[in-house]
């Protein structure tokens, strides 16, 4: 967007005296005490979402992992995703059953029409799709960062280019740009190193989409370069005699972080979507190998017939893909700085009666030593849902 | 609406400007509009009561200005937002308001609606933020009036063109259609009161009405003020930690501190003959101009002496006010090879960055520093003032002319060259909350310039950052804390400890203390004294403050949209300026003391008159 | 503004020069134009591979093939297109382009106004009801629909929202049960998107519960699914309803004329309805009716406003003729399904309305209405699941704004101004909260037509989308390139109509060309 703010001019004045002398006032008395990083922590433990999100993402990746083993060590599931058994239930139905005593059978989830055990399919594209998950991640942190901090920290010619090829990656869709990659580095032409396809084509997936999904990381790595860099402390570092190298690393990445974090973890639920919608389209991870989007692909003509093949592995992909956005909803919240604890009004009247039952007597507390009015305006949260901005 | 219950005796629609009631500052007999009795404001914050205010207890007249003074924290503002149940959602008042016969605590939100706006209107600090971006100044007068009268579009607009005249809006036709953003800060402010007063409020609340303005533009405001509390026979709440303002405007005053009511009289009596040792604080605290009264020839301009003012009248015909020539006073030049700092012909630009063209902000500067001498640069915004500073230390490209800092020349230099500047020049900055890095403990950031250019490590690093921390008198334990674990004042002492860090021979303070409360200003100040006296570098003081300039600095230079326009000894500049924007200047400062001020008032309005029309605001 | 347009549009067309090459040589080396041919053992397999590089000019370097197909796309500037051939089919691309791109659009401008419109609106609910249980419900519920794979869903839709619907209706029989639930479930949605006191709680609860459970016993008990239509009564129904509830929004129940105006409009359209009814039946009627027959409607609601004069006759006029839109849509509405029974007894359908595949039945022919009844069957599940996975990203993004803004002390001051709680939030805080809506639209749609790539897959709708996924399993070079082009001129329209939008609306922007 080459439109611009005209933004207000800033008073030289400062916005009058808001700072009290006193040691802390009212609205950082929560944090008293507290380095930045403790804060975010403790706000992001607050999260409730967030927490049992984690929670629940960590339980379903130690599953996934233990059940089937990671390269050479094997998993404790006794069967594993490609040999093919005896089919149990009649059409490979869920052997779980309720009916006490509550047993899970050989195949919980259920088997295909040629006797592959479905837990064991699911569980390794779980593993496929996390890994792929990751390493997207990964990668675009890293590209999404370097090109951001630069383009917002050198402006000028190098931001106008770096950002004109960001464009160039948004205003093709990104399935369509990922569809292409994938067919490339599944194809006969492609070939990495002389390996064989079935172990490059997860990890080398995840770097291609990586390699798409950075572009919203970048415009809002680089909107938050561009803003740092003409605060204060910016100039008060270049005073002292920090070079650029210094500046980026030591004052602005680490302002940075909480935009970076966020909106990384936000990038990895839409990964592992457009990962699972590949593989489902043929385009990415694809057969002998399995992820979570395969398999529905691999069974959706089955829905009548074995609905519990495509329950399972898109239960899984929405398990996962809902965690991170609730552990990126958490860490956004711990890390804005305007998010407050804002309390019901239920809490506010409860606590308005006991202090009315206990004689009016005020908590004064605050006042002996640091009664300060709220700044204007109030105290009331909100949850900068702007850092979606950019995001594709 | 709510005609019927205005007083009989309020202002017509038709000819307020015939309608001078004096009778408002006698009117103490007269049933008071508000009365407070018992009020508290409470905020909820984790898991507990917090009390902003308690027990305020007061009666306001019609006509009569009622200021509540008090530094941040103390419960000033909020306790009359909660008159009109405007807290924030955490926020609880208690006790009682009474606007009238109407009880205002508890009232449900429709009916508060209609009081909103109606009788009780505000007036907000920042006037850019307080008014919608999206809709025209015109829309948003028009909208207050419709929303409470019975009123055509045609007739409202005729009506807020009215109050638009009445605020001295400038054009108003053209104004009426202008977004916030494409007016002044002064004329912005116009509209706000415009808006306040379009449906003849009983009970105006003026919140640090004039705090975001430049000090002539604030002089303005005020006037305007006092001239529309002759016409509206309203009540005022002035909400102010400006003691000037408050001398200004104020028949009563209420000094709060931590929520509470320390001392409450007229305003005679608190500036006479303070009781409370807080308010006797607070107004020592308040740098005084012509506070180097004791120096020969010195007193501040338009404060005493018929025949001193008289002299300057005369003088304006020899400098015309657009004038951007700069007027030397005798020893206003020091006469030196050897300088801390010196600019020659230096002129300044922001570069361009994309297709924002570069912006001059300063043109062809002559200044010149001796060391260990500190120098006071005045101006209002947008003259260029901070500019200098943050060239001296290559924050910003000198185009033209030269500046060199202790002999180094500076113009023309990349930021890698000038490492051998950075260790000669420290900068204290004006806002103490940004300029330290958040993530950092203040430590790390005094310790920086230390590790990066003497190359110090572990305990010898620390025992540095120890030693400064205790310069600037803060304990050593504080060096593992975080910014934003510190109050505005310590803060601006860390700020100053890492300029210092290096023993700089010339330091740039841009505003150091604006952005604190007068009573920590005035720590801040002696100790600034204090440290160059103990360490003895140069300085060059930045401030729109006149007051603390001629404090602080032996020489003074005054700018205006990037000119230099007058230097000279501080005495000498305060007590008799040459060049008419300095005299515009020095006459806008209001002064705590409503005897002194009323004179300086006087002096001002004679002023202005001399130099037709005086400042666009 | 004009110098600013052209320097937009120049800069992004370099930019899709670029894209365009990259993804040229990147689908040159992708794409096995033997794929049919490895498995082959036909004894002439070494001529069968010749014949096929020489079809496909494969000794030519992709470079050099590059240009003499931006050569040919350059063409369509100037009249004469030439999109090379789709060569298994060997039908010109320009032929296959001509349904798909309309095919597409079809599809997603629908879903997208439809998404922003919802989205947005339950944005602005859930911020003022921060902390609120329905508060945490859209959150939940939108980081549900985030977190869905398209497929997953378009499956799913499939067989409930197709096949077991159809079902279903075949035999309209529900249990106490669901509907019990179903009740209570909306009836605790509306108490909490009302709020209030705990009374007005009470109240919005019971009267939801009852008027939910009432509206399924009747749609259930009197075979309504058997005639889906509104009838006159229920035409007068929602049209005063609809009066009350648009003056609401727009100028509060306290401005009488708006009010009356808006009723007196409701009056009208039920007064129109049969006659209206008559007109269809005399007349063919086809868009441009429907358009003119919009623009009449605007003009009475207009028309009753400035009648009622007072202050503003423009605030009631547009009242009237907002209202007046809506009653029209409803009475279209209830004309198409007039045809509802004509639809399922024909042989094509076979009483299963809802389609699964394809953008309309074939060999189906019929007059106006029929045939949109056909394309709203058709249109409907594709419709729905890119609404649920697009939905989402509005409500966030709207709350989230929405609560920045009224944080405002411009809100602050509209509050001091005496301004009643809905003007303060329709006037001064939603206008402010869209603001940056308009910078993720074109990102949106973009995501959109991304998304739209596996709805059209699953649904069969011959799309853009669907042509791209085809040209790749076929290994066609020439249609994916034309879908890439095409895409990518809609992102910079999309861009540049939100640019021009932001730039309207914020007075504080200035374009600097």
């Amino acid at each position: 967007m080459s439109t611009t703010h005209d933004t207000p001019p800033a008073s030289p004045f400062g916005s009058g005296p808001d700072d009290a002398d006193a040691p802390t006032a009212i609205e950082s008395k929560e944090d008293a005490g507290l380095s930045q990083g403790a804060i975010v922590r403790r706000k992001f433990f607050r999260h409730t979402g967030a927490m049992v999100s984690m929670i629940v993402l960590g339980l379903v990746a130690l599953l996934a992992f233990t059940a089937q083993g990671v390269g050479p060590i094997p998993g404790w599931w006794i069967h594993n995703h490609v040999s093919s058994g005896p089919v149990v239930n009649p059409g490979g139905a869920p052997t779980w059953t309720l009916a006490n005593p509550f047993s899970l059978g050989e195949h919980p989830f259920g088997q295909d029409d040629i006797g592959r055990d479905n837990f064991a399919r699911v569980m390794k594209g779980t593993q496929i799709s996390l890994m792929v998950m990751v390493i997207i991640g990964a990668t675009a942190l890293v590209i999404g960062t370097t090109i951001g901090a630069l383009a917002g920290y050198y402006r000028g010619w190098l931001d106008g280019l770096l950002m004109r090829i960001t464009d160039g990656f948004i205003i093709v869709p990104t399935i369509v740009v990922g569809a292409i990659l994938g067919k490339l580095i599944g194809g006969p032409s492609f070939s990495f190193f002389g390996l064989p396809l079935s172990s490059y084509l997860a990890p080398m997936l995840g770097l291609v989409l990586g390699g798409i999904l950075w572009t919203g990381l970048a415009r809002l790595v680089r909107g938050e370069f561009m803003a740092l860099r003409e605060r204060e402390f910016v100039d008060s570092a270049r005073v002292s005699g920090a070079g650029d190298f210094r500046i980026m690393f030591t004052h602005i990445l680490p302002n940075s972080v909480g935009v970076i974090i966020v909106n990384t973890t936000l990038l990895m639920s839409q990964a592992i979507v457009l990962e699972t919608a590949l593989s489902f389209l043929g385009f990415g991870i694809r057969p002998p190998q399995i992820s979570l989007g395969q398999l529905i692909n691999e069974y959706q003509s089955a829905f009548s017939t074995r609905p519990w093949l495509f329950w399972w592995a898109g239960l899984f992909i929405i398990i996962i893909a809902l965690c991170v956005n609730f552990i990126g909803d958490g860490l956004r919240d711990a890390f804005d700085p305007r998010m407050k604890a804002i309390p019901s009004q239920r809490k506010m009247d409860r606590a308005d009666r006991r202090r009315a039952a206990a004689g009016g007597t005020t908590v004064t507390a605050a006042t002996t030593a640091s009664a300060a009015e709220p700044p204007d305006g109030g105290s009331a949260p909100s949850d900068g849902d702007d850092t979606r901005k950019g995001e594709l | 609406m709510s005609q019927d219950e205005q007083p009989t005796g309020g202002p017509g629609q038709t000819d307020p400007a015939g309608h001078a009631d004096s009778a408002g500052r006698t009117a103490t007999a007269k049933e008071p509009i508000l009365s407070v009795k018992d009020l508290s404001v409470r905020f909820w914050v984790g898991d507990e009561w917090f009390t902003a205010a308690e027990g305020l207890t007061y009666d306001l007249h019609p006509g009569e200005v009622l200021a509540i003074v008090g530094e941040s924290g103390s419960g000033k503002s909020q306790s009359s937002m909660s008159l009109m149940g405007l807290l924030p959602r955490n926020g609880r008042a208690s006790g009682s308001a009474r606007l009238g016969h109407r009880e205002l605590v508890g009232l449900a939100e429709e009916r508060m609606q209609r009081v909103r706006g109606n009788e009780i209107s505000v007036i907000f600090q920042e006037p850019m933020t307080a008014l919608n971006p999206v809709y025209t100044v015109g829309f948003q007068i028009v909208e207050t009036l419709r929303v409470h009268t019975v009123m055509g579009p045609k007739q409202a607009k005729q009506e807020a063109l009215r109050l638009m005249r009445l605020v001295e809006i400038p054009d108003p036709e053209d104004r009426f259609n202008a977004f916030p953003h494409q007016l002044s800060g002064g004329q912005r402010q116009r509209i706000m009161i415009a808006q306040a007063l379009a449906c003849q409020p009983k009970l105006l609340i003026a919140d640090e009405p004039t705090t975001a303005l430049d000090v002539t533009v604030q002089a303005e405001i005020l006037k305007l003020m006092r001239e529309l509390r002759e016409k509206v026979d309203a009540g005022i709440i002035l909400i102010t930690h400006d003691m000037g303002v408050v001398a200004d405007m104020a028949d009563r005053i209420l000094v709060m501190k931590q929520g509470r009511v320390v001392e409450e009289g007229t305003a005679q009596q608190i500036f006479s003959a303070p009781q409370h040792p807080y308010t006797r604080q607070l107004l020592d605290a308040v740098p005084h101009l012509g506070s180097r009264a004791g120096e020969p020839g010195a007193t501040a301009f338009g404060s005493s002496g018929q025949d001193v003012e008289l002299e300057y009248v005369d003088d304006l015909a020899a400098i015309p006010l657009e004038s951007n020539d700069t007027y030397e006073h005798p020893g206003g030049r020091i006469e030196t090879d050897h300088t801390a700092l010196r600019l020659a012909g230096a002129t300044i630009e922001y570069p361009a960055i994309g297709r924002r063209k570069a912006f001059r902000a300063a043109h062809s500067i002559d200044l010149a520093i001796a060391p260990g001498e500190v120098v006071g640069l005045v101006g209002e915004s947008g003259s260029g003032k901070t500019t200098i500073g943050r060239a001296a230390v290559g924050l910003i490209p000198v185009v033209e002319g030269s500046l060199t800092v202790g002999g180094i020349e500076v113009a023309g230099k990349k930021n890698k060259d000038l490492r051998e500047l950075r260790k000669t020049v420290g900068f204290v900055f004006q806002d103490p909350g940004s300029s330290l890095n958040p993530r950092l403990p203040i430590g790390e950031s005094i310790g920086e310039p230390l590790a990066l250019h003497e190359k110090l490590k572990g305990p010898e690093l620390s025992r540095r950052v120890e030693q400064m921390l205790e310069s600037v008198q803060l304990p050593t334990s504080m060096r593992n804390r975080y910014p934003h674990e510190l109050s505005g004042g310590q803060r601006q002492r860390i700020g100053i400890a890492r300029a210092l860090t290096l023993k700089p021979s010339l330091l740039i303070a841009d505003e150091p203390t604006s952005a604190l409360d007068v009573s920590v200003q005035a720590k801040v100040l002696t100790l600034f004294r204090d440290l160059q006296e103990q360490y003895g570098f140069a300085c060059l003081f930045i401030s729109h403050d006149l007051a603390v300039v001629e404090m602080v600095a032996s020489r003074i230079a005054v700018m205006r949209h990037g000119h230099l326009l007058e230097i000279g000894p501080s005495s000498d500049l305060v007590a008799q300026p040459r060049h008419p924007y300095t005299q515009h200047l020095l006459a806008a400062v209001p002064v705590p003391d409503p005897v002194e001020q009323r004179r300086r008032r006087e002096a001002r309005d004679a002023l202005l008159e001399a130099t037709e029309g005086g400042l666009a605001s | 503004m004009i110098r600013f347009i052209l320097r937009r549009t120049l800069s992004t067309a370099v930019v899709l020069l670029v894209v365009t090459l990259v993804l040229f040589l990147l689908l040159d080396t992708a794409l096995d134009y033997y794929a049919d041919l490895r498995q082959s053992t036909a004894p002439n397999i070494g001529a069968l591979y010749e014949a096929r590089a020489r079809l496909l000019d494969l000794d030519t370097p992709a470079i050099i093939r590059y240009f003499q197909w931006l050569t040919g796309a350059a063409g369509c500037l100037v009249g004469s297109c030439d999109l090379g051939t789709a060569w298994v089919s060997g039908q010109p691309v320009t032929d296959q382009l001509q349904g798909a791109v309309v095919n597409t659009v079809k599809l997603v401008t629908g879903a997208t106004l439809v998404s922003i419109l919802v989205g947005v609106f339950l944005g602005m609910i859930s911020a003022l009801r921060q902390y609120t249980g329905f508060d945490y419900f859209i959150t939940f519920v939108s980081f549900l629909l985030y977190s869905l794979p398209v497929f997953w869903v378009a499956v799913l839709l499939k067989q409930y929202g197709a096949i077991e619907f159809n079902n279903f209706l075949s035999d309209p029989v529900v249990g106490w049960v669901p509907i019990i639930v179903v009740s209570v479930a909306a009836g605790l949605i509306w108490m909490g998107a009302l709020g209030g006191t705990g009374r007005r709680r009470l109240l919005a609860f019971g009267g939801a519960t009852l008027v939910t459970f009432g509206t399924i016993y009747y749609v259930l008990a009197s075979g309504w699914l058997y005639d889906p239509t509104f009838g006159i009564v229920g035409i007068g129904v929602f049209s005063l309803a609809t009066a009350v509830a648009v003056t609401f929004l727009s100028t509060g129940l306290s401005n009488r004329r708006a009010l009356w105006t808006a009723l007196t409009v409701a009056v009208i359209g039920i007064g129109l309805y049969m006659p209206l009814q008559n007109l269809f039946w005399y007349v063919e009627m086809n868009w441009l009716w429907m358009f003119l027959l919009a623009l009449v409607a605007v003009g009475v609601g207009l028309a009753v406003g400035a009648a009622f004069r007072g202050p503003d006759p423009l605030v009631s006029g547009r009242t009237g003729a907002i209202t007046a839109i809506v009653i029209g849509v409803l009475i279209f509405i209830d004309r198409v399904f007039q045809e509802w029974g004509r639809y399922g007894d024909h042989p094509a359908i076979n009483q299963r309305p809802i389609a699964t595949i394809g953008a309309s039945t074939p060999n189906l022919t019929g007059d106006f209405w029929f045939v949109n009844l056909d394309s709203f069957t058709h249109l409907l599940l594709p419709s729905i699941a890119l609404v649920l996975i697009s939905i989402a990203s509005y409500t966030r993004y709207t709350r989230g704004s929405m609560l920045e803004v009224m944080n405002q002390d411009y809100i602050r001051t509209a509050k001091a101004k005496g301004l009643p709680g809905r003007t303060v939030v329709m006037r001064h805080a939603l206008r402010n909260a869209l603001l940056p809506l308009a910078s993720i639209i074109p990102v949106d749609i973009i995501t959109m037509i991304g998304g739209a790539v596996i709805t059209e897959t699953i649904f069969g709708w011959s799309g853009m989308g669907k042509l791209f996924i085809d040209s790749m399993n076929r290994n066609e070079l020439d249609p994916i390139m034309a879908y890439i082009v095409i895409t990518g001129l809609l992102a910079v329209v999309a861009n540049l109509v939100a640019d021009f939008l932001y730039a309207v609306l914020d007075p504080r922007i200035r374009v600097d060309a």
